[in-house]
């Protein structure tokens, strides 16, 4: 059976962010180099059909990072799902280099291990992002990392990610929407009725809701970033760790997963959302597994990343080209 | 000089009254309620587009407090409008848009040029905006004036990009650590741009792309509509992200998808009304109510000659309609908006003409052929 293969996160850092990130660094920061919470959103991965080749094309499985991540209540961009995170500022260049990374790293999948725990999904789309500002040349040093933990052994699908519309009437599909619409989760359970209309509720309630549903009649589904038709988006990561740690059983057996990605009204039914079963074989020992999780550079490599806004917000550069 | 400029930009506007009266039929510029109202249609109609608040320091008080401005992210942007290089075989593709009959106006001098249709990219496989991508238009030839202004691009435009292009490795401190995590993790999908992980399982990037369909790395852009109170028209913003580092592109980078009789013209980088401290690309909007009036006036002859010839009820009348509207607008990406509009004025004939809610449908088909690959047209986004 194939190995399901997880799309990683690519950050997206909005330009209002860097101006947000200067001015908290000029008023609230200052030298201080604590951790902050912030706030990110993803949406549904997006697919568009190149007018001239007729190919469709992925658009990346972005984690957008805005002006407003560090406020309390960010106003979300329609139809996303927040991402908390946590972000540190390093005051210098070396410091930001000689960083203890592992040890960053190793805290966040501990917080997230403990809320799966739990039982809670909350921190499942948990991020750490790393920076250096160099506020007088207006550059940005930045690393994301999304941690996710490896399953060992690791997830396999029974033949291929197949169109929703396979398994699911039109009519449940656009039940499954309209729910969705009226409150936006980043994860769901979707259970069958006999009358055929799928029900949903929050994945915390996968006991009491899917008691005495048979397995074929059982879905889990979740808001997918990835519109790649055989990579499903990272979320679902964590999503089957939690499962596995809850539910080990049913994740031998396998699970019914439901890559949603129509959260616009889809055009002349066709369904984007993709559906698959996956299984993972052996019991879960109890422990937290390793995680991974660092972004890779432009050139395909774990390292950081710079922005350089010098081009749109240094004011003598800006001269020089207006007109 | 850009400083005073902006400064008197800036008094300008604050001095301008608000536009009272609707005159979009006559001026094609609109009031601020009937922006709301457009904006209100674009967003029911197109959920890509949504309605921002903005910094609430630049709250402007002629339009509602949670809808200052509209927006829509990551607009892909598959090819370099300076990857389009403009040959006479295309001037012969050139099509005029009239938005009617041409023997029912009769006057060709209001025709508008559509330029870049259905054209293939010569660059088919360089779609990630090299330099070397600005085509060498030396020969000035029979049509100078785009000639012209592609040679005046590439020289200027490649100078500032050459200088803006991604920074230098060893400004980037030298920290990759392949030994942060153990090992490849073979569950991860190799990143598209990057080297493919030699673990066992793992598929290379290049069988990715075989697999799931091509895929690629794009440019995307964050497209903004802000009211100008000046020219009482919409006004169009762009900040694009570069397609591997996905950081901002530099002003030299966002000219490369301009095409080339707009860039440094009538598309300039200046301070986003609605943030304290974002820069981003414009395009000018003082042709913005003259293109749309002529529009609109085309859209609602159609409509009302249809009328005349054909008092058919119901459908067939709609059907018959978009088709009349397509086959003056050609065929393409301008289809489906076309079809709209053309609909769209169909369902407002009760009351002689377009209704304003369409007219940001419209204004976004206009702003495509200025930025010709960048799908900002709604209606064929996906």
């Amino acid at each position: 059976m194939p190995i399901v293969q997880f799309a990683p996160f690519s950050s997206l850092v909005d330009p209002n962010f860097w101006h947000a990130l200067t001015n908290i660094k000029i008023d609230v920061l200052r030298l201080d180099d604590h951790t902050v919470p912030v706030s990110a959103s993803y949406t549904a991965g997006r697919s568009i059909v190149d007018r001239e080749t007729g190919n469709e094309i992925a658009l990346g499985c972005n984690l957008t990072v805005g002006g407003e991540a560090f406020q309390d209540t960010p106003q979300l961009p329609a139809n996303s799902i927040s991402a908390s995170g946590v972000f540190k500022n390093f005051n210098t260049i070396e410091e930001f280099k000689a960083a203890d990374k592992t040890a960053l790293f190793n805290q966040q999948t501990d917080e997230i291990w403990d809320s799966i725990k739990k039982g809670s999904t909350e921190l499942l789309t948990r991020f750490l992002l790393i920076t250096f500002a160099d506020l007088k040349k207006y550059k940005y040093y930045f690393w994301f990392s999304f941690p996710a933990f490896a399953s060992k052994p690791v997830w396999e699908i029974d033949g291929n990610w197949e169109n929703a519309s396979s398994s699911f009437t039109d009519e449940a599909l656009s039940a499954i929407q309209s729910s969705l619409h009226q409150q936006l989760r980043p994860f769901f359970l979707v259970k069958t009725t006999s009358s055929g209309v799928p029900e949903i509720a929050p994945v915390e309630e996968y006991t009491t809701f899917f008691k005495d549903v048979p397995p074929t009649s059982r879905a889990i589904g979740f808001i997918d970033p990835s519109a790649a038709a055989s990579n499903p988006g990272w979320p679902l990561r964590n999503l089957l760790a939690f499962l596995r740690y809850h539910h080990p059983t049913d994740a031998s057996d396998g699970f019914r997963v439901l890559r949603w990605r129509d959260l616009e009204s889809a055009s002349a039914g066709t369904w984007k959302s993709r559906v698959g079963i996956v299984r993972v074989a052996g019991d879960a020992d109890k422990l937290k597994p390793s995680a991974v999780g660092w972004e890779k550079n432009a050139q395909g490599k774990l390292g950081p990343r710079m922005a350089d806004l010098a081009p749109m917000m240094d004011p003598t550069r800006l001269a020089d080209q207006a007109v | 000089m850009h400083a005073i400029q902006q400064q008197y930009w800036a008094v300008r506007d604050y001095l301008s009254p608000v536009l009272k009266e609707s005159k979009f039929k006559e001026h094609g510029r609109i009031t601020p309620e009937e922006f709301v109202a457009a904006g209100d249609f674009l967003t029911y109609k197109f959920a890509m587009w949504s309605w921002e608040k903005g910094d609430p320091s630049k709250l402007r008080d002629y339009l509602p407090a949670d809808k200052q401005y509209l927006m829509t992210r990551g607009v892909p942007c598959l090819r370099r409008a300076t990857s389009l290089a403009y040959t006479d075989e295309d001037e012969d593709r050139e099509r005029l848009l009239s938005f009617g009959d041409l023997s029912s106006t009769g006057n060709e001098a209001d025709e508008w040029v559509e330029t870049h249709a259905g054209r293939k990219a010569n660059h088919e496989s360089e779609n990630v905006g090299e330099i070397d991508d600005i085509p060498d238009v030396d020969d000035g030839g029979d049509h100078h004036g785009v000639s012209q202004a592609m040679g005046g691009l590439s020289i200027s435009g490649g100078k500032a990009a050459a200088a803006d292009e991604i920074p230098d490795i060893d400004d980037i401190p030298d920290m990759e650590e392949e030994d942060l995590e153990n090992g490849d993790d073979e569950a991860t999908a190799t990143s598209k741009t990057g080297v493919p992980a030699s673990g066992s399982g793992v598929i290379e990037s290049s069988q990715i792309e075989v697999a799931s369909g091509n895929l690629l790395q794009v440019r995307t852009y964050d497209v903004m509509i802000t009211y100008d109170k000046y020219y009482q028209t919409p006004r169009i913003w762009l900040v694009g992200y570069d397609e591997k580092n996905r950081t901002p592109l530099t002003p030299a980078q966002i000219f490369q998808d301009v095409s080339a009789d707009h860039a440094f013209k009538t598309v300039t980088i200046e301070p986003f009304p609605h943030s304290a401290t974002l820069q981003a690309a414009s395009v000018h909007p003082c042709k913005h109510a003259s293109v749309m009036k002529k529009v609109i006036e085309r859209m609602n002859q159609n409509v009302m000659e249809q009328e005349q010839k054909s008092p058919l009820p119901g459908k067939d009348k709609d059907k018959q309609k978009k088709w009349m509207f397509r086959k003056a607008s050609g065929n393409g990406k301008d289809d489906k908006a076309a079809a709209a509009a053309a609909a769209a004025a169909a369902e407002a004939e009760d009351d002689g003409g377009m209704k304003v809610d369409y007219y940001l449908v419209v204004f976004l088909k206009f702003i495509a052929s200025i930025v010709p690959t960048i799908e900002v047209d709604a209606t064929t986004s996906f």
